[in-house]
């Protein structure tokens, strides 16, 4: 198969990018590895700083690039190969098996009614479960069943629901080879696990009370799902018990700024994302006290401070000190701080607490792509300030998170940008 | 006409944003039994791929002849509806998209049952109007491959050489005689450490060997006009008063010495001047600093040259300028020492062996952050300043050695990788104040020495006083005002920038059809994020020129001759000039229609109507809403 363009990643850049390219004419393939696009972005409840509901604004550019005549998907994929003759790109690219026929399936999820087993959804981060065969989420594209065989227990309930005999256990993975002239890498960023800070008192298991670990301490991408319209209990509960959170803290630069953890960068968006998420919980609970721990607030974007202020004059309070351990008392969490503006050693409970993680890296096609990364896994484009998106490698250009850590509108531009230089490279080198 | 009785009726859940107040299931119920409506159907998310193929499904099997979905703000979605029903054989312009979310939902989510009455009267309105809807037809517009680029700093150099190469003719536009813009100024620029006139003469040297790229420098643009595809731009191109090759040598003869503003007057240049790292390599002559004594060999008689450009797109990249300290600001015009960062910038890069100002070798310095950022006057942060008064402040101590920094900030806002520069900082013993803007840092003098006086928030309000010989404002931006602007009619966001449609979906489009914009004219950025904003400005206009035509919707006046009776109201209220009488009736120049009703709001005789809004349309649609 030939194409003009391949793009790597379909998060709110991949798709961009593809959708551009597509409306200036050109072919694209854009490859996802997991069974949907959308990346991290469908995953958010609103977005800073104009509180646009991220499934409201994700959703259709999901859906425009499945019916965009000149954008082709591929998801459950992974790049393996990357070889560059003359002015072509020769890939390998693997299928992985759904276990579902992708033409057959018609997203019923009468298989996953039937099916027996219960394991955490990943695209709520285990705030509640899903089953061995799955659709990944209402807005998923393409809105496909997945088999995840490692969990199935081959019990035959979901073949036999199927209306359209979709479910088929003997796929196999297959290779495809394809041809193109230039490819874009939108391949995003990694969550920073919070079990990695061991003061913070995280644990991965939200079901299970444990002596030092609190369920109650949750993560910034799970307190996105309690906060989306499309939320897991369609109310914001915690995890622990069920109740009802009425003080809540955000603990800023959980994994960032923070040597000890080997990634001193700043991760660019959790202040902001903290300061939205305190907002959004004020209006969902009103009578609820939120509380933003921080080292220095990061609002530099368009509109950012005005969001910030915004928030501060609406009652939110902001202390600032990196906090130093949160402990647990009667279930609920304990944040232990110094106040580094009164010298105060506070220690303050809360009924939940939100830690703040970090963007991280995602380098894993590195060395397929021949590209290079810094020592801390981002690729560097080598000439960043004439050109922000080009790679050392003619044809090869990269787009959003997968440079650093950045917000929406910075990723949508450089999204374009990178659609703006693949299309001079391929009128230069001939299409 | 012949109503339409198949129409789908799709209303959205929007995951819980309307549904949570909105009883989606009452509304479909309402009007499911309708004579014009043929199904009515509710779904969580109407836009997604499945609520899409749900219309589809129903066009294709039902023969829908018209759609009405009711959900977010048709700025949203109607395009996504309308292609869906595309898609599927309807023509899109029977697609009615009512928003039931901001004009119900979310207004009224303290009366739900209310809120529940509201969506059904919009529903029950669109319907109505689709029932008479027309067959429209969108109007296509050739596009040719050329575009108008206004400012030719790094933005516009970076839009303009990415359009060129993609095989698009390019006009740029450069009011001062020399390319570059404000980046030429920068010492060792984060985050590559490339020197500001090494990235302008990369990027300059591109510009030069691109035979679809037209440069004017010198260049004032007088009028400017038209509309997506259509533009018109006359540029006044004042003259250099040069001839011929002039060598160095002959500047070197001119008398006069003015204060060099690239130096911000910490240098000197002569009346004839020219830029070597930039284009045009061609000397200028600076008329108010001339004193015609002729030692250049000049031209005098040169007059001003005005040229018309056209182009499809114009693309705004017209940059931005340092804020200007008020006189007293922290001391600013009031001692002699306290200087803005810019110029800071431009001391140490023309600084050797040691940092001297106004003659006095400087060993301690203080930085002031946020200074008109973040205040009432400009509520907003200007994003660079962080990073490039540390940057500064590294190369200063990289170049001289021995000096001692301090900073007295609001926040650092080192955001991303750039925390490392602050790092650095920390590690190169520069000390770190915060301020209460409420409590500002207060700037004095004590014989030779400048004192800065702070309350420091790390310190728990302790008063400190910092002794220093210079203190450096950290100076935010502010928009380059152009009279293009108004020409164009390119709104303005609050901050005083030019304003995007939307941040994330349309970024660098305005509301204006084919104005684009590109770096520090839509609000402060470095150059990385110049660049890439410039790069995606070519881009959305490659998706016009490489394509080669637009699809405009087709909602414009149409004229009914026989009930015009030439009063010519319509003549006069028309904004953009379309109408005019001829032979007694009212005639329509389509192009020039902006679709905005005017003319038909005039009209005594009811002789214009609005495509898409057609008077029996909107009169049932009315009554619709009206009716229970
Ligand atoms: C808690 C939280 C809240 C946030 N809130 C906001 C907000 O309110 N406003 C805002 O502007 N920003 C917000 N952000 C930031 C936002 O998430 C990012 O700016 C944006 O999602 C980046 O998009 P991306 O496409 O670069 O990366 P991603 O969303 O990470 O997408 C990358 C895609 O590539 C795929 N992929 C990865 N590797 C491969 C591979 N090898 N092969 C194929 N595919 C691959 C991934 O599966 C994924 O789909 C928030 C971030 C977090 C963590
Ligand atoms: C002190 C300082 C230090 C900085 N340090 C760094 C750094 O280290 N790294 C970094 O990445 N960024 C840095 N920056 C930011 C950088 O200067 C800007 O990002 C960059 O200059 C923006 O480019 P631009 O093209 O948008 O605007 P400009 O550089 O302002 O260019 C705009 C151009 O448009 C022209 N123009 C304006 N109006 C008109 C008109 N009506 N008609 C025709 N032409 C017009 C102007 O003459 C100018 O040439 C720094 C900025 C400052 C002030
Ligand atoms: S076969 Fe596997 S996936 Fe299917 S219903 Fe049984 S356990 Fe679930
Ligand atoms: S696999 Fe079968 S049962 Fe499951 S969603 Fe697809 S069509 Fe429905
Ligand atoms: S954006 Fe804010 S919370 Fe995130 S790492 Fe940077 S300073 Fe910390
Ligand atoms: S970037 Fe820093 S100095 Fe500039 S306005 Fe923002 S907080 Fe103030």
């Amino acid at each position: 198969m030939k194409y003009d363009v391949l793009v790597i990643g379909g998060g709110i850049a991949g798709i961009e990018a593809s959708l551009t390219l597509g409306d200036a004419g050109f072919e694209v393939l854009l490859v996802e590895k997991d069974p949907s696009i959308g990346g991290h972005m469908i995953q958010l409840s609103k977005v800073f700083p104009t509180t646009d509901c991220a499934g409201c604004i994700t959703t259709p550019k999901m859906a425009a690039a499945a019916s965009h005549p000149k954008v082709h998907l591929m998801t459950y994929s992974e790049v393996k190969e990357v070889q560059k003759t003359g002015k072509e790109f020769r890939v390998k690219v693997l299928k992985k098996p759904r276990y579902v026929e992708e033409d057959l399936c018609i997203g019923c999820g009468r298989c996953e009614e039937v099916c027996p087993v219960l394991v955490p959804r990943e695209f709520d981060y285990g705030i509640v479960g899903r089953k061995a065969v799955y659709i990944p989420f209402e807005m998923a594209v393409p809105k496909k069943a997945v088999l995840d065989l490692e969990h199935c227990m081959m019990c035959g309930r979901c073949e036999r629901a199927c209306p359209k005999d979709a479910i088929n256990f003997l796929q196999e993975p297959e290779e495809v080879e394809i041809t193109v002239k230039a490819i874009i890498v939108a391949t995003g960023y990694n969550l920073f696990p919070p079990e990695r800070k061991k003061e913070y008192s995280y644990t991965g298991n939200l079901t299970l009370i444990h002596t030092n670990l609190n369920p109650n301490i949750i993560h910034a991408m799970q307190m996105e799902r309690l906060l989306a319209p499309s939320r897991p209990y369609h109310a914001l509960l915690r995890p622990g018990d069920g109740k009802v959170p009425e003080r809540v803290a955000w603990v800023l630069c959980t994994g960032s700024r923070d040597k000890s953890l080997g990634n001193p960068l700043c991760s660019r968006v959790c202040c902001m994302y903290s300061v939205k998420q305190a907002l959004l919980y004020t209006s969902a609970i009103p009578f609820g006290e939120a509380a933003i721990y921080y080292m220095d607030i990061r609002a530099f974007g368009k509109g950012f401070e005005e969001f910030y202020t915004m928030v501060r004059d609406l009652g939110v309070y902001f202390i600032r000190g990196k906090v130093a351990r949160i402990e647990s008392r009667n279930g609920n969490p304990v944040v232990i701080v110094e106040d580094t503006e009164t010298g105060e050693i506070r220690e303050d409970e809360y009924d939940m607490v939100v830690l703040s993680v970090g963007l991280l890296s995602n380098p894993e096609l590195s060395e397929i792509l021949g590209i290079d990364t810094n020592s801390y896994g981002f690729y560097v484009p080598p000439d960043e300030n004439a050109n922000p998106v080009a790679t050392k490698v003619d044809g090869i250009f990269v787009a959003g998170t997968a440079t650093c850590p950045k917000d929406i509108p910075d990723t949508v531009a450089e999204a374009a940008a990178a659609a703006a230089q693949c299309i001079a490279y391929l009128k230069e080198v001939g299409t | 006409m012949k109503e339409r009785n198949k129409i789908g009726v799709y209303v959205c859940h929007c995951g819980g944003n309307i549904s949570d107040y909105v009883d989606v299931k009452k509304v479909v119920e309402a009007v499911k039994d309708l004579p014009n409506v043929a199904v009515a159907r509710d779904f969580v998310f109407m836009c997604s791929e499945a609520g899409q193929n749900l219309i589809k499904e129903d066009i294709k099997n039902l023969g829908l002849d018209g759609v009405v979905v009711a959900s977010c703000s048709p700025h949203l979605h109607e395009k996504t509806f309308r292609n869906a029903a595309k898609e599927a054989g309807l023509n899109p312009y029977l697609v009615e998209h009512v928003c039931i979310r901001e004009h119900s939902s979310w207004v009224h989510s303290d009366n739900p049952e209310a809120a529940t009455q509201k969506a059904i009267w919009i529903v029950k309105a669109a319907i109505a109007k689709v029932s008479l809807a027309r067959d429209l037809e969108s109007i296509r517009l050739d596009m040719k491959p050329e575009a108008i680029v206004v400012g030719g700093g790094v933005a516009g150099m970076r839009c303009a050489i990415d359009l060129g190469r993609a095989g698009i003719t390019v006009h740029l536009i450069e009011k001062s005689p020399f390319l570059g813009g404000r980046a030429a100024q920068i010492g060792k620029m984060y985050p590559s450490g490339i020197s500001g006139i090494e990235l302008v003469k990369k990027l300059v040297e591109e510009v030069k060997n691109n035979p679809n790229i037209k440069v004017y420098t010198n260049a004032e643009i007088v009028s400017a006009e038209g509309a997506l595809g259509e533009f018109k731009v006359k540029v006044k191109i004042n003259p250099r008063y040069v001839k011929g090759n002039v060598s160095d040598d002959t500047i070197s003869q001119c008398p006069v010495e003015v204060p060099d503003e690239f130096n911000y007057g910490l240098t000197k240049r002569k009346a004839i001047y020219k830029r070597d790292f930039t284009y045009p390599d061609t000397p200028v002559i600076d008329m108010n600093a001339c004193t015609k004594c002729g030692k250049c060999n000049p031209d005098f008689n040169q007059k001003p040259k005005t040229v018309e450009v056209t182009g499809s797109i114009v693309i705004l990249a017209t940059g931005f300028k340092p804020y200007e300290p008020k006189e007293g600001e922290f001391g600013y015009k009031v001692y002699d020492n306290v200087i803005t960062l810019p110029v800071f910038d431009r001391l140490i890069s023309i600084s050797n062996g040691k940092l001297e100002y106004n003659g006095k070798e400087i060993r301690d310095i203080a930085f002031i952050y946020c200074v008109g950022s973040r205040n009432e006057e400009h509520e907003y942060c200007s994003r660079y300043c962080c990073v490039a008064t540390i940057n500064a402040a590294l190369q200063a101590l990289e170049k001289f050695g021995d000096l001692r920094v301090y900073h007295v900030y609001r926040d650092i806002r080192t955001y991303g990788k750039y925390e490392l520069y602050y790092e650095q900082a920390g590690r190169d013993g520069m000390l770190f104040f915060k301020y209460d803007p409420e409590n500002p840092p207060v700037v004095e003098r004590s014989g030779n020495k400048l004192i800065v006086k702070v309350k420091d928030l790390l310190t728990y309000g302790e008063e400190i006083e910092i002794p220093v010989d210079m203190v450096v404002l950290s100076v935010g931006m502010e928009p380059e005002m152009s009279d293009v602007f108004t020409m164009l009619r390119v709104p303005f966001s609050r901050d005083g920038f030019l304003q995007e449609v939307h941040p994330k979906l349309r970024p660098v489009e305005t509301a204006i059809g084919g104005v684009l914009v590109a770096g520090t004219c839509q609000g402060p950025k470095d150059t990385v994020e110049a660049t890439a904003s410039a790069s995606a400005a070519a881009a959305k206009a490659d998706t016009y020129l490489v394509k080669g035509y637009a699809e405009l919707e087709p909602f414009i006046a149409e004229i009914n001759p026989e009930k015009c009776d030439g009063c010519g109201e319509c003549v006069e209220e028309c904004p953009a000039g379309a109408i005019s009488i001829e032979n007694g009736k009212a005639v329509l120049k389509e192009a020039l229609c902006k679709g905005c009703g005017a003319c038909g709001a005039v009209c005594p005789t009811e002789a214009i109507n609005l495509r898409g809004y057609y008077y029996d349309q909107l009169r049932k649609s009315i009554e619709a809403a009206g009716g229970d």
